[in-house]
């Protein structure tokens, strides 16, 4: 391109190339047979599959609508699935009815084919006493649980951070939601991100009263006091009735921290 | 706002932040907890001993460091800067030994580290330190004192303090226990620091570190077996003191 005196833009003839450069491009960008093999392999990898981790058989989803659903929690994230591993899953038996696998370019695993069981994303659980907790499918009269956590980084406040008293809990609810809240609602300008806004908007859209409660914490491992954080959540009316023995749980919690990690080397 | 002004460190965000200043904070947050105790004649310093890797030889891995016979200093963050920080110090108080002929003081050699912080906030080309230190000692003058130094050069005198991940939740702890009575003699003071660090310390006693320092005597580490003692004293202590509240409310 070049720009005369009088302003106007005009196309520099150019010597490397020719004016059927334009055809060439186009033919560049037509799909040889190679290229949809490879985009369609790659569609069948990616494909999200629900199945059966002892039988490794496919769950199918009209199997899932058979369970009626009144109550669907969902914990995002190392610390909100040890505290309901904790403090909700210890009380009574629970049964695993499934589990969602996935893929994408960004997994490393290499072998999409035969996923280990240890690579489970999403594992589903019914309360066997009472098979009305548990669900994939909406419901009108169901009511949705979704906590997960976020470093206290990106809650924007007009305070500084240091001064927060972390980790504290915040709560974002659909418009069909009536219970009172266990905590404060999370404030403008701050949004929610991730698997948990989608779930969130989905029952927003289809007018399932859910709540997200969303735990600020500056240690985004698995954390003791971060997981502590969510105990005010057993207070609201659908969890209340699935706690029953905290002291016990709080020893489930620490043999789940005892378990776990050795730390890096960068950080002593 | 922080995107366009958080990647030099020289550089001020209109709204007077030096980000990269508080983001070395953050750093701070990443390493284990230690709590920093001043007694009447005694000073504590306890950490969070990290878990190693199998193959990894323990002893290494140290966050209590003795700069000089009778200063010592916890640190929580980034591993290397520290190191870095701690062989300056202690090549400082001995260099400061022979100019003077006189050993350190505590808040000497305080402020040689956090001027020392400070300069790599306003160099180009560099990043602060991302570590803050709780230095411990004893003057000639037979007073304990406890200093904290943070990642932006600033240091304060404290009758207690904790630093690294949660110290949050060990501050508002020592603020509501930190009374005359609580540091009336060595063990007092010594189970204070053990209390405040089980607050946040998930798997008890063998995660725990305590050093301490006595007027006029060199820096002591505890054994594991005398930890898991003052553990297990200090658990009995609170279990009393829960059957009396029991007992009063029944």
């Amino acid at each position: 391109m070049a720009a005369t005196f009088f302003g106007e833009v005009v196309r520099a003839p150019c010597r490397a190339g020719t004016e059927d450069e334009e055809e060439e491009e186009e033919e560049g960008r037509r799909e040889t047979p190679e290229d949809g093999e490879v985009r369609q392999q790659l569609a069948r990898k990616r494909e999200v599959r629900l199945l059966r981790r002892q039988t490794k058989t496919t769950l199918e989803v009209s199997l899932l609508e058979k369970y009626p659903c009144s109550k669907f929690i969902i914990a995002i994230g190392n610390n909100a699935v040890a505290f309901l591993s904790s403090f909700i899953m210890n009380s009574g038996v629970w049964e695993e009815v499934g589990c969602a696998k996935l893929w994408n370019e960004w997994c490393r695993t290499v072998d999409t084919t035969h996923l280990s069981p240890t690579e489970a994303f999403c594992v589903f659980y019914h309360l066997k006493s009472n098979p009305s907790v548990f669900g994939s499918c909406p419901r009108k009269n169901m009511q949705v649980t979704i906590l997960t956590c976020r470093h206290v980084t990106d809650y924007k406040t007009s305070e500084s951070t240091s001064s927060l008293h972390t980790p504290f809990l915040k709560a974002l609810k659909t418009q069909n939601f009536r219970e009172p809240p266990c905590c404060s609602l999370l404030e403008q300008p701050n949004i929610v991100h991730d698997l948990p806004a989608a779930v969130l908007s989905y029952c927003q859209v289809w007018k399932i009263s859910a709540i997200l409660y969303l735990c600020y914490t500056d240690v985004m491992k698995l954390d003791l006091i971060t997981v502590e954080a969510f105990k005010p959540v057993l207070s609201s009316r659908s969890l209340k009735s699935l706690v029953k023995n905290i002291p016990q749980s709080t020893e489930i919690l620490k043999k789940l921290m005892t378990t776990n990690e050795i730390q890096s080397n960068i950080y002593t | 706002m922080a995107s366009q002004y958080d990647r030099a460190i020289t550089v001020f965000s209109p709204d007077g932040h030096l980000f990269q200043v508080e983001y070395a904070q953050e750093a701070v947050k990443k390493g284990s907890t230690v709590v920093g105790i001043r007694g009447t004649d005694i000073v504590v310093l306890g950490v969070e001993k990290k878990s190693v890797a199998k193959l990894q030889d323990e002893r290494i891995v140290r966050k209590i460091c003795a700069l000089d016979d009778h200063v010592c200093m916890a640190f929580a963050g980034l591993t290397a800067d520290a190191r870095v920080v701690i062989s300056r110090a202690r090549v400082e108080c001995q260099s400061h030994k022979l100019t003077v002929e006189d050993p350190v003081t505590v808040e000497y050699i305080t402020r040689f580290i956090a001027t020392l912080k400070q300069k790599y906030t306003q160099s180009n080309g560099r990043r602060p330190f991302g570590i803050s230190a709780l230095i411990v000692g004893f003057d000639d003058d037979g007073i304990p004192r406890l200093y904290q130094t943070d990642p932006s050069g600033t240091y304060h005198a404290w009758k207690a303090n904790a630093i690294g991940r949660s110290a949050k939740t060990v501050q508002e702890f020592l603020e509501k226990n930190y009374t005359e009575d609580a540091i009336a003699n060595d063990s007092e003071a010594i189970k204070l620091a053990i209390r405040a660090l089980l607050e946040v310390v998930q798997s008890g006693g063998k995660n725990i570190e305590l050093a301490i320092i006595r007027r006029k005597q060199p820096l002591k580490m505890f054994s594991a077996k005398e930890i898991e003692l003052q553990v297990n004293e200090t658990g009995k202590k609170k279990e009393e003191a829960e059957k009396k509240k029991s007992k009063k409310t029944a």
